[in-house]
Order: structure tokens, then C-alpha cells, then sequence
């Protein structure tokens, strides 16, 4: 009943970057018992004044239906989380009025890996990530020595990486993508997530996502899949015309598809994402209504809806013009976005991103690490990682990587030495990654981190965009300011700058203009 | 001692190994100055080094050796070329400085004269240059079998700009020759700047050698242009020199030519001194050096002048000629031409066609130069608004070598501070705003180039406007004439041409004077144009119909009153005043829907709606709207790629940085440089 509540108030967008904190226990598991490590004491107060403002705002539903709510000790985990000392803690001064040892989000330590698979049968028309086409041809996928020798080069990587303190928190998300992961066999799978808990740990409960694709597994795989842990599949679906699979050049058609998602949902996989792309050529309106129909239809947790971006060197990128026919227009293009939004939304998902639904507690807990701008490590060809306030993103081709992870394991890459952190850098990024999420961002702790006068300009630039309803301000209890109230916030008519606590872009007309409202905020922080 | 071993290894890599025997103490400094150009020769004099430590180079022995003293004004030729663009001009220079040695055949860099950048780049030259040659020869009559040592002359070119834009700099350096060689391209004939140069040489009373050069080409018809230039300029076709700049071909016969039929330079050696301020410009070391023509009388260094024009008295601290770099003699003497360097602190000071004098003695100032008159202005704004210190430093130091632009600050809300620029002409301008960029590094942004017209009001108040953006849209008071500046036209084109070259020039607005031809296949003809006509795009549309063989050229001429009406460019109803132009009324309609259209092309698409209006007065002409941005937004799967997604946001910023934005709307620069395109 509180989760229903919820998505009727703005700030049931909380439980996107909260939801572990307010929906779910934690296990006790070994995890927690070496978890030595204090997030920032910002975080405590934060997570106290959200129970606190959660009690005082649902006290009266709570009595309501005492019995039926689903929260189950909400700040529990939080408290758990933040004072479960250990000796080995470095961090014993840090305490929740303490400001000495407040640590930003960039220098927690990892706990999320993204690992890239980058094989695949072909390359799509639209595709511009590091892959490896295997070709159809090869149908002994299991031995085939340039997958086999990728993932010990993999592994040496793995084991090559240095983690940041012996403390080392194990990890909480891992995520295969690709490529097409659903391609590696599963005990190559298994071989590099036993690595990764040996070097890090691995918590018991972690999500572990897999991208999969119709036509490169059946139930069998599934089952040895989830066997090994994985627990979220992200099925690249992209469409449900054959005509757009083909044109597009994707490696399966439809029949494929229904296969896939009747395989996931028979294998009983709790957490899966229907991946699909808008703004394909030749795609229509309605074929766009009738494959958000279909991915309704079929129930899946969550939906992420990328918007096709024609990217040089890549066949559309020779064949197509953004915005030019058979490409839709930018017109059309942005209904479709607004289409989305809007079926998903009446289908109960909430948008918690740019381009991800799900329905409530389903969010990609993996994704949130970039969106919070926390660090999180990365491995494999092309991949990208952001390990001690250092954003490090690996070589693209196998032979430079293959040198990479050499002097990996000699010594001569990869200490984190001398890193110089520019705070506008940090601040661009904090601005780029919040507003893509539907929590926005946090006003306040942005003014701590950067200035009281970054956040003033900020809104300033951002009036007109609140007028026209782009952007939205909202106070601490999340509720929106009218335009008029935050012009007089801005200009201190009203002295309760208290009232101007995020910022956010609405859905869809903010979302989908997030690149001006983005930059324009990048003018402000770096001029 | 670092010098010392630096000076060895320089002493074995070239041939001065005998110096550290025969003279140990000087051997590191020759070999030094020997092996770095940046010590010319002259400052071997400075270092008190004889001549066999330099005699490696050809300079040192013969400048040790200059003495002015031996060049009375009978022995002195001064005179320039001058010629159509590409008609060979430097080339020619170039094998003339050659041939009397004073640069090494090979050596240093092609158009020697032409120094600046955008003068190598464009093949033109922009600023006179002088260059100081001597060269023995015997006059015509000597006995041929006289052994005695022919007498050596001493003659100054005075390279010129070719366009008649820079006439102004052509008639001040024709004002120190006594005559011209008039160079003209064996198969391309007389051309519309051979006309005009003719008639600044023909009217400044020089001998006029015909030069047809390039006579190597296959399609070269010397005769064919001797014709020409009989029926044009009513030049003997035997006095014509056949010459290839390129071979060397007929270059023998150049000099002597010079030196037979050009007459030595007037003056009076033993009157009180007087002499022309040719040119000045601004030295880092030096500072201020001007180039000057002795006309009577002797200056010597340490001599105190006075201007004419200012009173002031300076000391001339080091005076020479220019053999080809600045060559210190201590004297000029009648009929030379030279530099000074005398203590001026800006360019400002120096004149160009002042007269200057000893101090207290009393002399009738010369003649001096008609004022540069501005024809074209445009504003100049810094393409980053922050920029706008640099730009200014850079159009100060800039304008102390080209002094015959005007500047005046002004300020535009979509543009910020900047400044009013007055050219001579389009040429002109366009240089400028390369030398802007090349030489000082400097970005800008220039407004319509626009001509001065004059605006007559019922009170009879009348105003010259030179910013259409300070005419006011709906005036108070009610205008009852306006004039717009005219120039006389050259036009000469291969006569299959004709039809839509006339039509372009009615298209104009211009009135046909003239119609000839000069030969069977040239025709020349001459219009009335106004000059606001010819200012935007007119001289390429000519090249662009003619495949390139129309040749073009002005001159000034009077007012004529004509119906011109300010035209307004509004986004989302607001003017913006850097867009402002003047048009004819007749024209308005369409140069406002071309403004209005360009504007639509390059304007982007913004979070808002935007109108873009042409207006006359409140009257809207013309009307587009671009619509509302709809999307953009990077929804794709980046996966943690956060500096890739970064990156493109990056992009998107610097680029609304590098716009200027009026009201809400942000405009490119490329939407500025496009209305200059508009004719």
C-alpha cells in the first residue's frame, strides 16, 4: 500500500537510489560482518531525515494499515550499514556530525564490476561498442579459442587489478554486458565470477545482470546461468517487427524473440529488462505502440528504451542522417519518446531514468552506481572504469589490450598515483549523471561540495527552463515549486532557501532536451 | 664559454677553419654571425669587424664599401612597377634584385617585397616596399671601348600594391619615382588594373616603360598587346620590353632601360633639406622607421628634423637604405630614398606624406598625398566577448603599420564592445581581417560591410551614417533625401561575356558610360555603380560568369541621391543591430527574404520557438520561424562509458559558448559571416 502511495508523490523517485535502504533487508552474510566501511555522514543524515520525513508523512497511513505495509524495518540496514565498525576500520573519528571525514561517493570503494564479453555473431547496423563478430558460421561456440583466450585474459586482469585497501568491501552488483554475454559459454562465465569472488568478494544477495540476446541461449544455458548466480537478465528484444530486426541486422528475428522471453520466464528469472531501441529506420508510430504493447504484455520487470543514436563509422552512419527519412523526424522521433513514457507509466513502470522503467523496486542497481557517481570497476576490452576518482577507460582493440593487461600484471599501468581531481570535472559529472535519473539533484549537497553560489548560478540559468516547465524544483518534502515561488527563492524574496532542495527534469519534455539542460549547467560550472 | 663551444662546433660544420688561425679573437663572433640570419650583415659594422672576417658574404664586402657620397642625384633612378594582379610584378622584382645581387639568386624567399603573410598567400602585395640596388652600366653614347670603370647607379624600386583599393599606397610611392615600368601579361592583355595604374602613373607625370612579360607562355601574343597598348595608352609599341620574369628571357635589357629613359630624380642638392615620409612602420627593437624620400638638400645622422605637419623635432639616430634589409649609411643625399629611425614613439607621429625638414630652418612643405578616404565600414567584434582587450591590442598594433584604417570603439548588444572599422575598400577590409587573424592571433567577427551614406532630414539636419544600426528604425524626424557614394567601374571582359555581365551590373543598379573595344576580343567597359552594390560579392559573381576573365577595378566618384531605407533584422521581435542593414527600397523585399532565409539555415533549433523578421520600420517584410528543439537527449546504452557521454555534452557547450546570444536566442558565428554573403 506505502509502495502505491509512493508513486503518486514526486519523491517516489527516492526508491530508485534508496531502495536498498528502504525495501530491503540485508542478510546477514559475511559481507556485512567485513563491511569496515563508513559512507559519508551525509549519507546518514540523509537517510535519517528521509525515515524522518517518511514518519512524519506517513505516520497517518501507516496507522491506517498497520498490517499490510510492505516495509520491512526501513532504517535497519541503513543503521546497520553505518556504524558496523570493524578494528580494521580506518575510519573511526567518522561519525554523523562529524564533517572532518566526510569521504565523496568517488572515493568509496568499489563495489560494483561491469565486465565486457564482446563476442558476438554480427555486428549491429547501429552498433559502435568494441565487439568481436564471431560469424555465423563457427557453431562450436564452446571451445572457440578467441573466446576462451579473451576470458583468461579476462581473469588475468581480474586478478592484475589492484584493489584499493585490503578492507575491501565485497562486491555488490556485477554486470555482464556486451557484446553478447549470452554468447560465452557458461563455465567461462563461472570461471570469471569465481575470480572476481576470490579478488573482491562477492555478496551473497549481489545482482548479478547478464545481457542476453534472443537466439544465443535456450534453458538449458539459463539454468547453468543462474546456477552461477546470475539473477537479472537484460534481453536485447529491440524490437518486435521482423522487418526492423532485419533491418537493423540483428542476428535473430521474431521468433527468436518470443523463444527468449518464454525461456526467461519459464527458467523462473525474477528480474528481467526488455530492452528496445525507438527511432529505427523505417519504424512507425504504430509499430512503436505495438512493440511497447507486446512488452507489456509479456511482464517484464524492466524496460529500458534507448533511442537510436547513429553513430559514425557505423553502416547507419554511412547509410542514414539523423532526423532525415527513412529515419524518423526529430518530431517524431520525440513522440516516440513521449509515447513510451507515457504507456509505460499507465502500465505502472516509473521512468527512474532516461531511458529505464521498471516497475517499483526493479530498478538496475548496477546503473544507479553511475548515476550516484560512485566508483566502480570495469574489465575487458574497451571497457570503461572509475576506481578512485579516476575515470580509466581500457583500449578498444584486442591486441592493445592484450598489451594492456600485460603491463597490468608487470606493474607499469595502473597505480592510481598523483590523481588530480578537478572539482568542476567532479561537479559536471554530478550534474550530468543526476539529471539523468528522476531523483535529480540533490541541491544541498551539491552547495556543500561546490558553493552556495555554484548552485545559485545554476538555478539562475536554469529560470526560463522552470518556467517553461523543463526543469523542476522541489523542496524538501519533494513537492514542486511554482515558477513564481522559485524566482522569488532565487532572488531572495523568500529567505527559506531551504525550499530549493533538487532539481530535476520532467517527464518526458525535460528528459528529452536533458543534452541542453545538461550543457547549459556545464557552461555554469566551467565557463 | 658556452658560446665559445657552441662557436666551434658552428667553426667545423662550415668553412672558417683558417679564421681561428689567422684571428682567434674574432672567429667565434664571424662564425656566429656567419651561421645565424638573424645577424644580417650590417651589424657586422657594429661589431667593428673588417671585412675579410665576413667576407664570406657578398653584403659585407660591398656595404663596408657604400658610400652615398658617389650617387649624385645623375646616378640615382627611381621608379616602381606596377601592374594588373599576377602579372608577374614581384616575379619581376624579384630577378631585378637578383641581377644586381643584392639577393642571392635562389637565395631567400620568392616575392622577396612581399613580406606579409597574407601578401605571400594571396599573391598580392599590400604595402609598398622599397629596395635599393646598384648596378653599372654604361650610358648610351659612352665610348664602348673605354676602359674606364662604367659608373655604377643607384636605382630604387618602389614595389607597389596592385588593387585600387591600395591606390592610396600606389600614389604615395609613385610620388618618389620618376617613372614606372608598366607590366602587362603577354597573353592576358591589358586588364582593368593595368588601366587604373596606368592613369596614377600617367598622372603623376612618370616615364612609363611598357613591360609585356611572360612572353614564354604558349599562348603570349606580344603583338596583340603592343596594340592594346597603343589604342589604350597611346604607348609606341617599340618602346615595349619582351620579357620572362620566369626565364630570364629580355631581363638584360630592363635595367639599362631604366637607367636610359627614366629621368634622375629632380631636387637640388644644395638647398635646405626636405624629404617625403613615404610609409612608417613600427619596429620591436627600432621603433618607429620610416621610409623617406630625399628631395633636396642632405641628411646625416644625428641632423635634428622637424615635421611640417606637427612641429615636432626629432634626432635621427641611424639612416640608411634598404639593400634589401635596412642597410645604415649614416647620410642620404638628394634624390635617394631611404629609412630613418628617429626616436618616434608611435606610427601616429609619422605622417605619411609630411614633410620633413632640419629644425629651424624654413622650407615650403612638398606636396603631400590626398587623405586615405574610407569607402567601407564594418564592425569588428572579438568572437569570444571576453576578448575584447586582445582584439583591441591586436587592431592598435596592427593599425600602426596600416594606418590608413579608421577605428572607432562602438558597442552592439549582440556583439558587446567592438570596434567601427573604415577600409578603403573590400580588398582592403579582407585583408585586414586576415592579418588580424594571422598576425595577432585575433578572432573576429564582422559586421555587413556597409558604405557611408548621407541622410538628409526635414530640418535640414544632415548626417552621415556609417553604422546602419545608429540610424534610427522610425525616426522622429522625417527624411527628405539620402545620397549614397558612387564609383566609376573598369570592367574588362572577353566580349562573349557581355550579355550577363550586363545584367549583373543593371542588377546593381549601375549605369553604363562606357562601351568599347580594345581589340577583337576584349571589350571594356565603364559604369556608374553605387558602391554599396559592389561591396557584397559583386567582383566574384563577375569571376564566377566569366570563368575567371573579367578583370575589374574603381575609383571613387561622387554622391547620388538615391531611395535607401534601413532594413531591421528581429528574433522573436527583438532587432538585433549587428544585422542591420541599409538597402535600396526597391531591393528590400528580396535582400530581406534572402536574410531572413540565410538566418533560418544557420540559426539552430533552440528549446524555443523562434521568429525571425526582416522589417523596414515597423513594416515586417519578411518572416520564418524555426521551431521548438523537440529532442536531444543521449538515451543510449553508454553502460559506465561516463566520459564518452561526457564528451559529447562537452562539445555541445563549447559550442553554444562560441555563439552569441540576443534575447533567448543563441546565434552562430557562421550565421554572422553568412549575411556578409547577401548581397
Amino acid at each position: 500500500m506505502r509502495v502505491a502511495k509512493l508513486n503518486i508523490l514526486p519523491w517516489a523517485k527516492l526508491n530508485g537510489c534508496h531502495d536498498d535502504v528502504l525495501l530491503y533487508p540485508r542478510p546477514t552474510s559475511r559481507s556485512d560482518n567485513i563491511r569496515p566501511f563508513i559512507r559519508s555522514p551525509n549519507y546518514i543524515l540523509h537517510y535519517q531525515s528521509i525515515n524522518k520525513m517518511l514518519k512524519s508523512t506517513f505516520a497517518p497511513i501507516f496507522s491506517a494499515f498497520p498490517a499490510k505495509h510492505r516495509t520491512r524495518q526501513p532504517s535497519s540496514t541503513a543503521v546497520f550499514r553505518v556504524f558496523a565498525h570493524t578494528p580494521e576500520s580506518v575510519q573511526q573519528n567518522a561519525s554523523a556530525n562529524s564533517h572532518t571525514s566526510i569521504l565523496p561517493p568517488y572515493l568509496f570503494h568499489p563495489t560494483s564490476a561491469y565486465v565486457h564479453l564482446p563476442f558476438c555473431r554480427k555486428r549491429c547496423h547501429y552498433c559502435d561498442f568494441p565487439i568481436v563478430a564471431l560469424g555465423s558460421s563457427s557453431t562450436q561456440i564452446d571451445d572457440d579459442p578467441r573466446i576462451v583466450n579473451y576470458m583468461q585474459l579476462l581473469s588475468r586482469e581480474i586478478n592484475a587489478t589492484r584493489p584499493g585497501t585490503t578492507t575491501n568491501p565485497p562486491l555488490e552488483t556485477v554486470f555482464f554486458g556486451g557484446g553478447t554475454p549470452s554468447l560465452v559459454p557458461p563455465s567461462l562465465v563461472s570461471s570469471i565470477l569465481e575470480t572476481l569472488r576470490l579478488k573482491f568478494g562477492l555478496c551473497l544477495d549481489a545482482e548479478i545482470s547478464m545481457e542476453m540476446d534472443p537466439g544465443t541461449f535456450d534453458a538449458k544455458k539459463m539454468k547453468e546461468l543462474m546456477d552461477l548466480g546470475v539473477n537479472r537478465v537484460s534481453l536485447g528484444v529491440q524490437a518486435f517487427q521482423e522487418e526492423l530486426l532485419k533491418a537493423c541486422g540483428r542476428a535473430h528475428g521474431l521468433k527468436e524473440v518470443y523463444e527468449a522471453i518464454e525461456t526467461v520466464k519459464s527458467c523462473g528469472v525474477e528480474n528481467w529488462s526488455m530492452d528496445l531501441i525507438s527511432s529505427l529506420p523505417h519504424q512507425t508510430p504504430e509499430m512503436w505502440e505495438e512493440s511497447l504493447r507486446l512488452t507489456i504484455e509479456q511482464q517484464p520487470q524492466h524496460v529500458s528504451v534507448y533511442d537510436l543514436q547513429v553513430e559514425q563509422g557505423t553502416k547507419f552512419g554511412v547509410l542514414y542522417t539523423p532526423g532525415e527519412f527513412p529515419l524518423p523526424s526529430e518530431t517524431q522521433s520525440a513522440d516516440f519518446y513521449k509515447m513510451a513514457s507515457r504507456t509505460l507509466s499507465d502500465a505502472g513502470y516509473n521512468h527512474y531514468e532516461i531511458s529505464s522503467y521498471c516497475k517499483s523496486g526493479f530498478e538496475c542497481k548496477h546503473n544507479f552506481t553511475y548515476w550516484k557517481n560512485e566508483p566502480f570497476y570495469a574489465f575487458g576490452l574497451g571497457s570503461a572504469s572509475y576506481v578512485g576518482g579516476l575515470r580509466f577507460t581500457r583500449p578498444k582493440k584486442m591486441r592493445e589490450y592484450m598489451g594492456y593487461v600485460e603491463n597490468l600484471e608487470n606493474g607499469s599501468v595502473g597505480c592510481n598515483e598523483n590523481i588530480h581531481i578537478d572539482g568542476k570535472d567532479m561537479a559536471m559529472d554530478v550534474v550530468m549523471l543526476s539529471l539523468r535519473t528522476a531523483r535529480g539533484l540533490d541541491l544541498r549537497s551539491f552547495a556543500e561540495a561546490y558553493g552556495d553560489s555554484l548552485v545559485h548560478s545554476l538555478c539562475e540559468s536554469y529560470r526560463p527552463y522552470v518556467e517553461s516547465g523543463h526543469v523542476v524544483c522541489l523542496n524538501e518534502q519533494r513537492r514542486a515549486l511554482a515558477a513564481d515561488e522559485f524566482n522569488s527563492v532565487l532572488f531572495k524574496e523568500d529567505k527559506d532557501q531551504a525550499k530549493m532542495a533538487y532539481i530535476w527534469l520532467s517527464d518526458p519534455d525535460g528528459f528529452l532536451l536533458s543534452n541542453e539542460m545538461i550543457s547549459l549547467a556545464f557552461r555554469v560550472i566551467s565557463p | 664559454m658556452g658560446y665559445l663551444s657552441r662557436a666551434q662546433k658552428a667553426l667545423k660544420s662550415s668553412n672558417f677553419l683558417y679564421f681561428s688561425q689567422t684571428s682567434s679573437k674574432f672567429s667565434w663572433l664571424s662564425a656566429l654571425l656567419g651561421s645565424n640570419p638573424l645577424y644580417g650583415s650590417p651589424n657586422c659594422r657594429h661589431f667593428g669587424l673588417s671585412q675579410p672576417f665576413c667576407s664570406h658574404s657578398r653584403q659585407n664586402s660591398k656595404e663596408n664599401v657604400i658610400d652615398l657620397n658617389q650617387y649624385p642625384p645623375e646616378l640615382i633612378r627611381n621608379f616602381s612597377i606596377i601592374a594588373h594582379v599576377d602579372h608577374g610584378k614581384s616575379t619581376l622584382a624579384d630577378r631585378l634584385l637578383e641581377l644586381t645581387g643584392t639577393i642571392k639568386k635562389g637565395h631567400g624567399q620568392p616575392q622577396y617585397l612581399d613580406k606579409l603573410q597574407v601578401e605571400r598567400e594571396r599573391g598580392i602585395t599590400v604595402k609598398a616596399q622599397t629596395a635599393t640596388m646598384f648596378h653599372k652600366h654604361n650610358f648610351h653614347g659612352a665610348d664602348k671601348n673605354d676602359t674606364h670603370e662604367q659608373p655604377s647607379f643607384l636605382l630604387n624600386l618602389i614595389d607597389t600594391p596592385g588593387h585600387v583599393d591600395f591606390s592610396y599606397e600606389v600614389s604615395r610611392s609613385l610620388a618618389a619615382c620618376q617613372g614606372a615600368l608598366l607590366v602587362v601579361d603577354a597573353a592576358q592583355g591589358v586588364q582593368a588594373q593595368t588601366v587604373a595604374n596606368f592613369y596614377l602613373a600617367f598622372e603623376s607625370n612618370l616615364t612609363i616603360i611598357p613591360v609585356i612579360n611572360k612572353i614564354d607562355q604558349p599562348t603570349a601574343d606580344p603583338d596583340r598587346v603592343k596594340a592594346q597598348l597603343k589604342l589604350m595608352f597611346d604607348l609606341d609599341p617599340k618602346d615595349a620590353l619582351l620579357t620572362s620574369a620566369k626565364t630570364g628571357q629580355g631581363l638584360e635589357q630592363v635595367l639599362p632601360s631604366v637607367i636610359e629613359r627614366i629621368p634622375p630624380p629632380p631636387g637640388n642638392s644644395s638647398s635646405p633639406l626636405r624629404m617625403l615620409l613615404l610609409d612608417s612602420y613600427y619596429d620591436e627593437y627600432k621603433g618607429v622607421i620610416c621610409h623617406v624620400a630625399v628631395v633636396d638638400g642632405v641628411l646625416r645622422k644625428g641632423d635634428k628634423i622637424s615635421s611640417a605637419a606637427t612641429g615636432q623635432t626629432y634626432e635621427i639616430l641611424d639612416v640608411g637604405i634598404m639593400h634589401p634589409e635596412l642597410t645604415s649609411t649614416g647620410i642620404l643625399l638628394t634624390g635617394q630614398v631611404g629609412y630613418v629611425v628617429s626616436g618616434m614613439r608611435s606610427t601616429k607621429e609619422a605622417r605619411v606624406g609630411d614633410t620633413l625638414h632640419h629644425n629651424r630652418s624654413v622650407v615650403e612643405p612638398l606636396p603631400g598625398f590626398k587623405p586615405a578616404k574610407h569607402m567601407v565600414f564594418s564592425g569588428l567584434y572579438p568572437a569570444d566577448g571576453s576578448d575584447f582587450e586582445a582584439l583591441n591590442h591586436a587592431i592598435e598594433r596592427l593599425t600602426c603599420n596600416d594606418a590608413s584604417v579608421s577605428v572607432a570603439k562602438e558597442s552592439s548588444t549582440a556583439l558587446g564592445l567592438g570596434f567601427r572599422c573604415g577600409f578603403l575598400g573590400l580588398l582592403h577590409m579582407d585583408v585586414f581581417h586576415q592579418r588580424l587573424e594571422q598576425e595577432h592571433g585575433a578572432h573576429v567577427i564582422s559586421t555587413i560591410p556597409t558604405v557611408p551614406y548621407i541622410y538628409e532630414y526635414s530640418d535640414g539636419s544632415k548626417v552621415q551614417v556609417q553604422n546602419p544600426a545608429a540610424l534610427p528604425s522610425n525616426p522622429k524626424k522625417r527624411v527628405t533625401a539620402c545620397w549614397e557614394p558612387t564609383v566609376l567601374a573598369t570592367i574588362i571582359i572577353p566580349s562573349e561575356y557581355v550579355g550577363p555581365v550586363i545584367t549583373l551590373c543593371s542588377e546593381r543598379r549601375g549605369q553604363q558610360l562606357e562601351y568599347s573595344f580594345i581589340d577583337s576580343q576584349r571589350v571594356f567597359m565603364k559604369y556608374r555603380l553605387p558602391l554599396r552594390e559592389i561591396v557584397v560579392d559583386f567582383y566574384n559573381e563577375l569571376k564566377s560568369m566569366t570563368s575567371g576573365y573579367a578583370s575589374f577595378d574603381y575609383e571613387d566618384s561622387e554622391y547620388q541621391q538615391s531611395d535607401m531605407v534601413k532594413l531591421d533584422i528581429l528574433l522573436n521581435g527583438q532587432p538585433v543591430d549587428a544585422m542591420a542593414t541599409i538597402v535600396h527600397n526597391l531591393k528590400a523585399q528580396r535582400v530581406g527574404r534572402e536574410l531572413v532565409e540565410k538566418l533560418k539555415k544557420f540559426i539552430d533549433r533552440q528549446m524555443f520557438e523562434i521568429t525571425i523578421q526582416a522589417a523596414i520600420g515597423s513594416k515586417i517584410i519578411a518572416r520564418e520561424t524555426i521551431s521548438a528543439m523537440r529532442k536531444n537527449v543521449l538515451a543510449k546504452c553508454y553502460g559506465g562509458d561516463v566520459t564518452r557521454k561526457k564528451k559529447l555534452l562537452e562539445k555541445q557547450k563549447e559550442g553554444k559558448k562560441r555563439m552569441k546570444r540576443v534575447g533567448s536566442v543563441d546565434i552562430p558565428q557562421e550565421a554572422f559571416h553568412e549575411l556578409l554573403k547577401v548581397s
